[in-house]
């Protein structure tokens, strides 16, 4: 049993953090949230993504998973405006899922849940640094080194206590330090690590620009970047595998 | 690893590939003289003449409008199947100056046409150009040229940096036999309701090779019946190289990775190609390091020019701006040769253009140069790095200037399961 109402740029933000890395996944529809964990088929990125009860206006659900193509959910949602409310309801018999917008209703087929991709183990890590920063300033370290590069190099030097996105060019070359007093918080630490940008392009479309973002990095160690979105009742993590430089 | 052992640079034959570059354009002109001559001879002046039909061009300027041709070896008929590109000519080791005379021995009789007719024309000058493209053997054929045997001779800048040959405008071209054609590229033709992706990898796998495939394609005798359209030949090797290397990609996709670094080495008409293998899931990328002096380095002033490609394991979904068509051709190469082992790969292709590449001859080269890389023997190294460093050494730039270009030399792609057990 799966109903409810939520405001349609929440569930947008919500589909839009899963979306830049797979097209399609599996809703864990649970008593008290609406959980998603996706990672891309190079098993390189991964999303987990918790939506509370009561970010909704109502939620009534009892633990079933279904499976959804993002891609089609996406342009449904789309159909809505900001302030609009979109009504779901899960049609057990049929399997499938019920959208309301206004006026507009949808019928979506639902996909075998077992026919998606199983999220493989998930590393436990305890990384040593966590730079607590706004989206707009690692959106603006991404974008400058997408001029030079296609990877990107995030490290935090412990006697400058800075946070450095770096990108290294074939001419040019790209560079933000970002000290104490630019971040929101620092936690030094020995990081220094090496990132895809196509990745971290895509993870950083869906992180709003004031959304306050914990990065947790190591050496040569996956990063996590979290943030929280609908008014702090829906959280997102991304983990990041990173490129590894070879002696 | 000992690279020196199994590598032999070809220096002597340096000097040689100075006179011919500085001497480019005049051989050109010279070419297209005798040309001139042999055509002189075969038509006698007439607009009607028979000739030997090997292949076809489709051009890309002016799309969708474009000019589509039969090509064929005026006075040279005898041995018109040399003059089509194919793998042969590796086989062969033509060189710069072998494949200008051949495409400049080339009569190009063209005719305006809108990429769609094709899709319904079966018989006059498109029903002859696609039946040329799509027989196993050069064709007979009789081509009736507009205002008389007029040939297009201004040889400009374009011409010298892509050989092409003469041309004339089309008024008519008929067969003058029944060609033969393969049984799968029938087949491919009459079904229109086959994509011409799908349509493309079947021909692959019935043992085509994509020289062949490119020419049905560019023909325009593939695809959804109402999506047939001619493709200029350019944009139909890159297509094909594409195709034919995602197929590829997928068969060894869930396949068990190399077990060591390789290092595979090959050189040819100037082209030094380095392709370093290293365990791990796919991901590719070419690297192109072109000197002052070779054609299409920019700016000789400011050095080697460099210009690199990469995509992971999911493929690439940019357009590839730097490397263009040389980064599908050596993909493919790599691939064909990764699919018959059954294994994957992290696969670096890096390649030197020297000052001996002085006039472009085509992809093909870079295709055939990779695809052949494999041949003999290889080196083997610990690392990736290990082995970047050892080849740094023979190439034009500095370790240093090949991290900061190459995303695979700076750091190879982890997954995330690599970490699932372990802990900082």
């Amino acid at each position: 049993m799966f109903k409810a109402i939520v405001s349609a740029s929440t569930l947008r933000d919500a589909l839009d953090s899963v979306s830049v890395l797979v097209d399609e996944c599996k809703l864990r529809l649970e008593e008290d949230e609406l959980a998603i964990r996706a990672v891309d088929p190079a098993n390189v990125g991964m999303v987990d993504l918790a939506l509370e009860a009561a970010a909704f206006e109502s939620y009534e659900a009892d633990g079933g998973v279904i499976g959804v193509n993002l891609n089609r959910l996406e342009d449904i949602v789309g159909m809505a405006n900001s302030g609009d409310l979109v009504q779901l309801e899960l049609d057990e018999e049929t399997r499938k899922l019920h959208i309301q917008i206004e006026e507009l209703s949808y019928t979506l087929a639902l996909i075998d849940p077992d026919s998606i991709r199983e999220e493989p183990d998930i590393p436990d890590l305890d990384l040593p640094a966590e730079i607590v920063l706004e989206g707009a300033q690692i959106g603006r370290g991404i974008t400058a080194a997408d001029m030079v590069s296609d990877h990107i190099r995030l490290r935090v030097d412990t006697d400058a206590e800075a946070f450095f996105i770096e990108a290294e060019g074939d001419t040019d070359d790209v560079d933000l330090k970002l000290e104490r007093d630019d971040l929101i918080d620092l936690q030094s630490g020995p990081a220094d690590s090496l990132f895809s940008l196509d990745y971290l392009k895509d993870m950083n479309k869906a992180i709003p620009s004031d959304a306050e973002v914990r990065v947790e990095l190591g050496e040569e160690f996956p990063v996590k970047l979290h943030y929280e979105f609908g008014e702090g009742m829906g959280q997102v993590t991304y983990m990041l595998a990173p490129r590894i430089q070879s002696d | 690893m000992k690279l020196d052992d199994y590598v032999e640079f070809e220096e002597n034959e340096r000097a040689e590939r100075r006179r011919l570059a500085s001497e480019k354009s005049y051989e050109l002109v010279d070419h297209l003289e005798s040309f001139q001559h042999r055509f002189e001879e075969a038509t006698s002046g007439d607009a009607l003449f028979g000739s030997v039909s090997p292949s076809i061009f489709v051009g890309t300027s002016n799309y969708p409008d474009v000019s589509t041709g039969i090509l064929s070896p005026v006075g040279r008929e005898g041995d018109a199947d040399r003059f089509e590109t194919s793998a042969a000519w590796y086989d062969e080791r033509v060189s710069i100056s072998d494949v200008f005379d051949r495409r400049t021995s080339l009569l190009n009789s063209n005719r305006p046409a809108e990429v769609t007719e094709v899709a319904d024309a079966w018989d006059g000058f498109l029903g002859t150009q696609r039946e040329v493209a799509i027989a196993d053997r050069p064709v007979d054929v009789e081509i009736g040229l507009d205002d008389g045997p007029t040939l297009d001779f201004d040889v400009t800048d374009d011409d010298v940096a892509t050989p092409t040959g003469p041309r004339a405008r089309a008024r008519s071209a008929e067969l003058a036999e029944n060609p033969h054609v393969p049984r799968p590229i029938k087949k491919t033709l009459e079904d229109d309701d086959w994509n011409a992706q799908g349509a493309m990898t079947y021909l692959y796998r019935r043992g085509f090779d994509v020289y062949d495939i490119n020419s049905v394609l560019s023909a325009g005798a593939l695809g959804r019946g109402e999506n047939r359209r001619l493709v200029p030949t350019r944009w139909s090797i890159t297509a094909v190289d594409d195709t034919v290397g995602k197929f590829l990609r997928g068969t060894v996709r869930d396949a068990p990775s190399v077990d060591s670094v390789e290092v595979w080495r090959n050189e040819y008409l100037g082209n030094a190609f380095w392709v370093v293998l290293a365990p791990g899931d796919w991901e590719y990328e070419l690297v192109e390091m072109k000197a002052p002096g070779s054609i299409w380095n920019p700016d000789p002033e400011v050095g080697v020019a460099m210009s690199s490609a990469h995509e992971n394991r999911e493929g690439r979904t940019g357009y590839v701006d730097e490397t263009a068509g040389a980064y599908y051709a050596a993909r493919f190469g790599a691939l064909e040769h990764l699919s018959e082992r059954g294994r994957q790969a992290k696969v670096l292709v890096l390649r030197h253009v020297s000052d001996d590449y002085w006039g472009p001859v085509g992809v093909w080269q870079v295709r055939e140069a990779v695809r052949n890389a494999f041949e003999g023997e290889h080196g083997e190294a610990e690392t990736l790095g290990a082995a970047v460093r050892e080849v740094a050494d023979h190439l034009p730039v500095s370790l240093g200037r090949l991290r900061s270009k190459s995303t695979m030399v700076a750091g190879l792609q982890s997954s995330l399961s690599d970490f699932a057990t372990g802990r900082p």
